[in-house]
């Protein structure tokens, strides 16, 4: 479970989230929506223990992120699988040597098993044949699956973050890329925070739906809550995407 | 106002000294924790292998003209059996580690810190983080022992490269016999000289790359950022190494006195 309470974080004078709360099951996919700018990324730096609110905590499965020391937030990303907006592969490596990275990192694993490892992860998203590329060489879609399957690399992610992961992509690979989330999703049993301002794949991969707007959270419910909600800016935002 | 702007210069100075030397503390720190024999392998390969054309380059043409220009100036006062010591002097002393270092800087600080700036803005460093590696440790420390450790590697063999070239114009210009030139050499390269062709060297090595570490690391805003960054980076490096040149040449001097 990850748990947000009251956190306010704000960069100088201008306040990013304000006060909000939020509570994501163990298991369950929460999509954060809003307009560009909204603070929708910096709930999952929170998260991640890469920015620090100015007040409030961060909770994951009951543990406060912003009172680990270094060695311990690190060993907590150690469980955490994060998917970056373009990917954020490491260009100079091979599609193979990205996936490994974590593997050669955090295991004393022998290269036969760690290329073993490798290749059932990318099979599972479908690009064993890329091992041996350069990242440059891949299309966006491409990249973004890669990129799961080295969130995936951990032996067991208890969560997964995912930043606007079908942004610029075409619907038939956004598609593909929200399915591959459900299935990582079942697969991993992981809890799951997607930030995205797609509402077709929002509905796809989430379980629950959270609004954000002028820094706070206006809306937090099911599919069905979220559609019968009565606020403009949410009925506005779903008329507009359909 | 005056006072408010010097307070926040003042501020922010601090707080980039406060941020580079927690940068180095922590680079060292991984040096004896966590030491990365292949990553060292590599980047000493990338830095220094990457730059011995560029650095030989630059101390044969040093030495060519500095016994060009000595030979010259020292002819009239029939003090030219004096310069294969006062050519060896100047290069082991100042010029090699000062004239490598600066030609390193150029490739090594800028590639440094146009890499990293890279990795800043596509979030790769971001990545590095969440999967639980500290990027001192898996890209800066490692840098900063091969910028180190091969610095004085290549600017000791450019020093001899540079004495060399220094002989083709003493024989074949300023008909100083090539034994003469050779007793002036030996006599130049005592322990004092020798301490300062090597230390000199080891701390613009540290200080080409960790300044091209640090700006690279700091780096926001897209490609015009990175080229931003690179240009410091530079510019700052050949500052610190003169500055430091200067301090070291003065500290030698202090305890050695002015023995050549």
């Amino acid at each position: 479970m990850i748990r947000l309470e009251k956190v306010t974080v704000a960069y100088g004078d201008q306040i990013v989230l304000d006060g909000i709360d939020l509570e994501i099951p163990t298991g369950k996919t929460m999509v954060i929506l809003g307009e560009s700018g909204s603070g929708k990324t910096t709930i999952l730096k929170c998260v991640l223990g890469t920015l620090h609110p100015v007040s409030g905590r961060v909770l994951a499965n009951n543990q406060d992120i912003g009172k680990l020391d270094d060695e311990g937030l690190l060993r907590f990303r150690q469980r955490m699988g994060m998917v970056f907006q373009e990917g954020a592969l490491f260009d100079s490596l091979t599609v193979g040597e990205n996936v490994a990275f974590w593997l050669w990192e955090h295991t004393t694993l022998p290269d036969d098993k760690v290329e073993e490892r490798v290749r059932t992860l990318l099979r599972f998203v479908g690009l064993e044949p890329s091992i041996d590329q350069k990242p440059s060489d891949l299309s966006g879609g491409m990249r973004r699956r890669v990129a799961i399957a080295r969130a995936m690399a951990a032996e067991d992610p208890a969560f997964m973050l995912y930043d606007e992961p079908t942004t610029g992509l075409d619907p038939f690979t956004s598609k593909s890329i929200c399915d591959l989330m459900r299935r990582v999703q079942r697969e991993f049993r992981s809890t799951n925070i997607v930030v995205t301002h797609d509402l077709t794949d929002a509905y796809r991969v989430g379980d629950l739906f959270t609004f954000i707007k002028d820094a706070k959270v206006i809306a937090t419910g099911t599919r069905q809550e979220i559609e019968h909600s009565a606020d403009p800016f949410i009925q506005t935002f779903l008329s507009l995407d359909s | 106002m005056p006072f408010r702007n010097i307070l926040l210069f003042m501020t922010g100075f601090l707080l980039t000294i406060q941020d580079f030397t927690t940068m180095v503390g922590m680079s060292f720190r991984y040096l004896f924790v966590h030491f990365r024999l292949r990553e060292s392998l590599l980047e000493m390969d990338r830095l220094g292998v990457g730059s011995i054309p560029i650095v030989f380059l630059a101390n044969l043409f040093a030495g060519l003209d500095m016994a060009l220009q000595f030979s010259v100036v020292m002819a009239p006062y029939g003090a030219s059996n004096l310069l294969g010591r006062v050519v060896a002097t100047s290069i082991v002393r100042d010029m090699g580690p000062v004239l490598a270092s600066l030609v390193m800087s150029a490739r090594v600080t800028a590639g440094i810190t146009s890499e990293l700036g890279m990795m800043a803005t596509t979030q790769q460093i971001e990545a590095l983080l969440v999967m639980g590696v500290d990027p001192v440790d898996r890209l800066i420390a490692p840098k900063i022992l091969a910028g180190m450790v091969m610095l004085p590697v290549l600017s000791v063999v450019g020093d001899l490269l540079g004495i060399l070239a220094g002989l083709m114009v003493a024989e074949l210009g300023a008909h100083v016999p090539a034994p003469l030139y050779w007793s002036g050499v030996r006599s130049a390269l005592t322990l004092p000289n020798l301490l300062n062709g090597v230390l000199k060297p080891f701390v613009f090595g540290f200080i080409l790359v960790a300044v091209g570490c640090f700006y690279g690391l700091r780096t926001t805003g897209g490609a015009q950022g990175v080229g931003r960054a690179t240009t410091k980076a530079v510019v700052y490096a050949a500052i610190w190494i003169l500055v430091a040149n200067f301090l070291i040449s003065k500290f030698l001097i202090d305890v050695w006195g002015w023995k050549l």
